[in-house]
């Protein structure tokens, strides 16, 4: 997103969520979606497929849990 | 023993010496409540102090080992303390804001707190921290920064800042906190001391103010890892309060932290946490690497863009969380972290959507990683302790904003909930520690656990409590 862009999401997204944005707020709020806006990017660049969904309820997945063959570890 | 000097040592032996009944439990609590008055107001890790709770505590303790009972408490007698999110019966659970303080004290203690009570400690206080838990620095605009006690014109990191500061300062020797994206490790490691984060999903965190429901995790401080087993199997145990805890039972690792480590395949992680990390972390890695005899190099892929994704999702979820008062009292929050806040209440939530997918999508990946390495060794911050109010770090070359960028190299970590033990490692700076993430695979805490302890053993690392005294 272009700042200009940026600036008018905020503005338009803060409305329509009833979120005041004091003057003195407004630049920081800016920056910060800017910068968030750059780690969505960051984010949209790896390929995912279609079967890679989000877990809705996170739960660590450790190599014991992996399909297929056998770990090997050596403890 | 007198009391001050073991309440500058371990856990361990002050609950030795207190079952034995040659030190009281009232007198560790008198120790640590006096060395908190002498202190603290040069630290200010505390921003509560329970000491009419502590000592009717102490004195009903002392009372039981006096009748013969309370032999199997391997936490007897000894003070704790806990990040202010905790809820505290009687104390209002502040989390670090001015608005929370308006409302009425909790009518229960956590549950880990309770954990802790019944392993025979004593609860004395409860902690400094960022607000909400947003933050790395514990510069707190409500109740003033906590400062670093080894050196008190830093910072202590944060977010769990008073939690590390007090171990560091001996104030007590454990204290719990909790990490969404490295606020135990980061603390511990800009504090010199010990610190857990136990996989996600272990520790139940019913009875805390959450902050990332998706990302958040608790956990101890101490100044041994053998300390820190103690504590952390004296707080296992599922809770169906929370609906992210799985109960696996105990997993019980004081008994068998000092196994041998052989056989154990290690790492050191390479990539990004090299390239964010100044010469003082990357010497500490090294020198831990070689008391491991750790040759091999690891990179984790896309950390990057894992270290993006725990940033939205924490951005989105806690500005969520408190989207009422941001559009009510805005001017109330802590001016370090509001605008983050107010930011974060606009992402589109397929941005969320899709860090959420890359999250399981990385945590395949490392796992495949962890087939063939049962530890990966890391910086836990990208240099020491800046000081108190420094707004930028220069990492080999990159300038960066200093607030967000003390958890770059925590934050990839804890966004699959992999367990993290932080240990400090001296001299690879002139005057400050910095601390070592040392990880393994899920439900593996006693590995890192064991690990710790033997680097601890071999002298590689240390949490000494700094020589602050009350004139300083």
């Amino acid at each position: 997103m272009d700042p200009q862009r940026i600036e008018a999401y905020v503005d338009a997204a803060a409305a329509a969520l009833e979120l005041p944005l004091a003057p003195a707020h407004r630049p920081g709020v800016i920056a910060y979606f800017a910068l968030a806006a750059e780690l969505a990017d960051s984010v949209a660049g790896a390929r995912l497929g279609i079967a890679d969904d989000a877990a809705p309820v996170f739960t660590p997945i450790g190599p014991d849990d992996l399909p297929g063959r056998d770990r090997g570890s050596s403890r | 023993m007198r009391a001050g000097a073991l309440l500058a040592g371990s856990a361990a032996a002050i609950a030795a010496a207190v079952q034995a009944r040659t030190i009281s439990a009232a007198a560790m609590v008198d120790a640590s409540l006096a060395r908190v008055a002498a202190i603290d107001s040069a630290v200010n890790a505390f921003t509560d102090v329970v000491a009419e709770r502590a000592r009717a505590r102490a004195a009903a303790l002392d009372a039981r080992l006096s009748a013969g009972e309370g032999d199997a408490l391997p936490l007897a007698g000894v003070p704790f303390a806990v990040k202010n999110l905790f809820d505290v019966a009687g104390l209002t659970t502040r989390a670090g804001s001015k608005i929370e303080r308006e409302k009425a004290p909790a009518i229960a203690d956590a549950p880990l707190i309770a954990r802790l009570e019944r392993a025979g400690a004593i609860l004395v206080g409860a902690l400094n921290m960022d607000e909400y838990a947003y933050g790395f620095t514990t510069e707190n605009s409500h109740d003033g920064p906590t400062r670093n006690p080894h050196d008190l014109a830093r910072i202590a990191g944060g977010s769990s800042g008073g939690s590390a500061a007090a171990v560091a300062a001996g104030e007590v020797p454990i204290s719990l906190g909790s990490d969404t994206n490295g606020s135990i490790r980061v603390p511990a490691s800009l504090c010199g001391v010990f610190g857990l984060k136990p996989t996600y999903g272990r520790l139940p965190r019913n009875g805390t103010h959450p902050f990332v429901a998706s990302l958040d995790h608790l956990g101890p401080f101490a100044r041994s890892a053998h300390d820190l087993a103690l504590v952390y199997d004296a707080l296992q145990g599922a809770d169906c309060a929370d609906p992210a805890c799985v109960d696996r039972g105990i997993e019980a690792t004081a008994a068998t932290i000092g196994e041998p480590i052989d056989g154990l395949r290690i790492a050191v992680l390479g990539g990004w946490f090299r390239e964010r990390a100044d010469g003082s972390a990357r010497a500490a890695v090294d020198c831990v690497a070689t008391a491991l005899g750790a040759h091999r190099e690891v990179e984790l892929p896309e950390v990057e863009r894992a270290r993006a994704a725990a940033f939205l999702i924490t951005n989105a979820e806690g500005a969520a969380l408190h989207l009422a008062d941001l559009r009510a009292r805005a001017a109330d929050f802590e001016p370090l972290s509001r605008d983050r806040f107010l930011a974060g209440a606009l992402l589109p939530a397929a941005w969320v959507v899709a860090a959420q997918r890359l999250r399981r999508w990385f945590a395949l990946r490392v796992a495949e990683i962890l087939r063939d390495v049962d530890v990966l060794i890391a910086p836990a911050t990208p240099c020491v302790a800046p000081a108190i109010g420094s707004e930028w770090l220069d990492i080999q070359g990159r300038r960066l904003p200093a607030r967000p960028s003390l958890g770059l190299l925590t934050q990839p970590i804890s966004f699959i909930g992999l367990p993290v033990c932080a240990v400090p490692v001296w001299g690879c700076h002139a005057t400050m520690p910095v601390g070592v993430q040392i990880v393994a695979a899920p439900w593996r805490e006693d590995v890192v656990l064991r690990v710790a302890h033997h680097l601890q053993r071999a002298g590689v690392v240390d949490a000494p409590v700094t020589s602050l005294t009350a004139s300083r």
